[in-house]
């Protein structure tokens, strides 16, 4: 008896022993796992830096201040300047959440409340299967038939367009991409409106509309405005599609949507042929830039959201 | 009549914003509708099973001269489709993908002296002449050298061919712009990243959920950390593969420069989010009780992690997996820089080749964008892409109920 009592205490050790070291051999994938992200900070940092400084490239080196404050980029002879970049990239970026919000929020409200659910359902599968569709597919999509559209649309305002090439290809494409992962959000924020209140707004006498928009968008902007900040940093780091249709102005800041324009994601993607040297280089002091710029509209937006959230 | 009015409002806003609604549903139809129609016609077996490059083929005829005009034309030929009924051959005039006339070889007999043809450049090598294939320059013998050349049209060759006894000398390229060596790196790439990122996404999982008190602060900025990951553009994930991974296995292989292994490497970190998040939401939908009452068996916490929790989480792993294999085949911006652009029919892990999202963009950003294999090679991937996805729901679908 004592014997056995002796072994279970054993076992129970053993056992302890065991899941221990279970749990510390866990413990490794999951802080790799974590660690990428210090990776990509870090390792885009150091090389992203290279270009400014004298001990890396000597006489050829970047001044920091023209290249953040620049207007002109030519990959020879080396005038490197972001900020119209910047700028560019943050006009087409809004553009296009005016264009993607209304018609997700309208197509989230479609699908939540409006419908039979079978017909909601084939809906919802269909925004799904948009937001699985791979960027090349649209960028392929949108330099074959956006442009097109586009280019026929300059000519009705009578300007011309480097084949449709422009602005506005870049804002409809990019629209296209972020409808889906705003109508999703939306939808599951719309979902999320307690029926009761909808019903009481009903039983005062609203109609089926005045409902939708004074309750329930109401209600719901919390989750649909995350679904926005969740559109527009997908917008900002979207490459492939864009960089298609975009057309690489060398100078800017441009805002006629006629025009060509250039994104800190298609300076990064375009035209890449060597990967050594300073052309190579300095588009990882690009992808520093798009980081920061992703970071600080997340901070910014998620202010906002706060601020919005609180007058409900 | 005030309250006739609000109805009629009501129907207005009812009727736009069910318009509004559609607006997803036409972009759905006409990406399709766009690669299909300018995609649909390149699909074949040649094109998933071809070389990207072609290959030109210089040969002649060392038979007997042919004299007898025995050979019959096959029935399904159409107007513009000439047959030689002295060599079996049938020639047409076609466009290449550039807009450059050429002579397509449409069909051969199997009896015809040109199924099997010496090669000039390679001794006891033997050429034959496929439908599919390019016809060069030809220099026929008779009564002296008559010279074909491919400029003169389907029309003028076949007329030739039917004149003349003997070559001397035929050029043949074989088609090209086939897609087979960037299919094959698309598996590779799915099959090394998933051998990478599975064991530590799911053992990342298991620990956040199984192990990890809810409590602890260093466990909740590594969760925070992991979750960051969902939220970097791949691009980004590119530069990461660059700075990182080119270097890394360039030191450990004999790689130069960018190869299908720092892809990989690089895809791994890409989907290590999707797995980890997909299987720790099974895990939560595990009950207690199986966890409970294995422990209440006597085993220990991980036998009951490895051999119970774990088959029960085995569904929502396999949907994690067709996530991923969709995310993969669709990336293209990471690879661009984890990998290059260079399209290329042998593949080997330690050198560069393109995935078919990447063969994509290499063909679209040349001097003249080539849509019609760009949008067959979109009807691949998106069919792909979407019966994951498709699968994916209707899996959740019926494992919820």
């Amino acid at each position: 008896m004592a014997l056995s009592l002796k072994n279970s205490i054993n076992i129970k050790k053993k056992n302890r022993i065991i899941d221990k070291i279970t749990r510390g051999g866990l413990l490794i994938p999951t802080i790799l796992s974590a660690s990428f992200v210090i990776l990509i900070v870090f390792f885009v940092s150091m090389r992203g830096v290279s270009p400014f400084l004298n001990s890396q490239y000597g006489e050829l080196s970047v001044d920091f201040i023209r290249f953040i404050s620049g207007t002109t980029w030519y990959i020879s002879p080396n005038i490197y300047g972001i900020f119209y970049i910047i700028i560019n990239t943050l006009y087409v970026v809004i553009l296009a959440a005016l264009l993607a919000v209304p018609v997700s929020i309208f197509t989230a409200l479609f699908i939540a409340k409006m419908t039979p659910r079978l017909i909601s359902g084939f809906f919802k599968t269909v925004v799904e299967l948009l937001a699985a569709v791979p960027s090349i597919v649209f960028g392929v999509f949108g330099l074959g038939v956006i442009t097109g559209i586009v280019k026929n649309i300059a000519e009705l305002f009578g300007t011309q367009t480097a084949g449709g090439i422009s602005t506005l290809s870049t804002v409809i494409v990019l629209a296209i991409m972020i409808i889906p992962t705003i109508t999703l959000l939306a939808v599951t924020a719309i979902n999320a409106v307690e029926k009761d209140l909808e019903e009481n707004s009903l039983a005062l006498g609203a109609t089926k509309m005045q409902t939708l928009f004074k309750v329930t968008l109401v209600k719901s902007k919390s989750g649909i405005f995350a679904g926005i900040i969740l559109g527009i940093g997908r917008a900002l780091g979207e490459a492939t599609a864009v960089s298609m249709v975009a057309g690489n102005s060398g100078t800017g800041p441009n805002f006629n949507i006629f025009n060509t324009t250039r994104t800190l994601t298609s300076t990064m993607l375009l035209g890449l042929k060597e990967t050594t040297g300073l052309d190579y280089d300095i588009r990882f002091s690009v992808g520093i830039v798009l980081i920061v710029l992703i970071i600080l509209t997340n901070l910014i937006l998620n202010f906002a959201k706060k601020k919005i959230g609180r007058f409900s | 009549m005030k309250k006739n009015n609000r109805f009629i409002r009501d129907r207005i806003y009812q009727i736009l914003i069910s318009l509004v609604s559609l607006i997803g549903l036409v972009i759905l139809i006409a990406v399709f509708g766009y690669v299909i129609k300018n995609g649909s016609h390149l699909l074949s077996w040649d094109l998933l099973t071809g070389d990207y490059y072609s290959e030109v083929y210089d040969a002649y005829y060392d038979g007997n001269p042919v004299t007898g005009s025995e050979f019959v034309a096959p029935s399904n030929l159409d107007n513009e489709t000439y047959f030689s009924t002295r060599w079996g051959i049938a020639l047409k005039d076609d466009l290449d993908v550039e807009g450059h006339h050429y002579i397509l070889v449409v069909y051969v007999d199997i009896n015809s002296p040109l199924a099997s043809l010496p090669d000039k450049n390679e001794e006891g090598n033997y050429v034959s002449v496929t439908s599919g294939q390019e016809l060069g320059k030809i220099i026929f013998i008779d009564e002296g050298y008559n010279i074909m050349n491919p400029t003169d049209g389907a029309e003028n060759a076949i007329q030739m061919f039917d004149e003349n006894s003997d070559i001397y000398n035929i050029i043949l390229t074989t088609s090209g712009k086939g897609i087979r060596g960037s299919l094959i790196t698309t598996v590779y790439l799915i099959v090394m990243t998933l051998i990478i990122a599975l064991p530590i996404g799911v053992l990342t999982a298991i620990y956040l959920h199984e192990f990890a008190s809810k409590t602890n602060k260093i466990v909740g900025i590594l969760r925070r950390m992991i979750e960051m990951l969902t939220g970097v553009p791949s691009i980004i994930y590119g530069l990461l593969g660059a700075a990182v991974f080119i270097p890394f296995v360039s030191s450990i292989s004999n790689a130069d420069g960018g190869s299908l292994i720092s892809g990989a490497l690089t895809l791994a970190v890409i989907i290590l989010p999707v797995i980890i998040s997909s299987t720790e939401e099974t895990l939560k939908t595990i009950p207690d009780e199986y966890r409970q009452a294995s422990l209440a068996l006597g085993a220990t916490k991980s036998q009951t992690t490895f051999k119970v929790i774990l088959k029960s989480a085995i569904p929502g792993i396999l949907s994690a997996i067709l996530l991923s294999i969709g995310r993969i085949i669709g990336e293209s911006a990471a690879l661009i820089y984890a990998i290059g652009t260079a399209i290329k029919d042998e593949i080997i892990i330690t050198e560069r080749s393109t995935s078919l999202a990447v063969h994509i963009w290499s063909v679209m950003s040349g001097e003249t964008p080539n849509f019609e294999l760009a949008s067959a090679i979109s009807i691949i991937i998106l069919v792909v892409v979407l019966l994951m996805n498709l699968t994916v729901k209707l899996a959740v679908k019926r494992i919820s109920r």
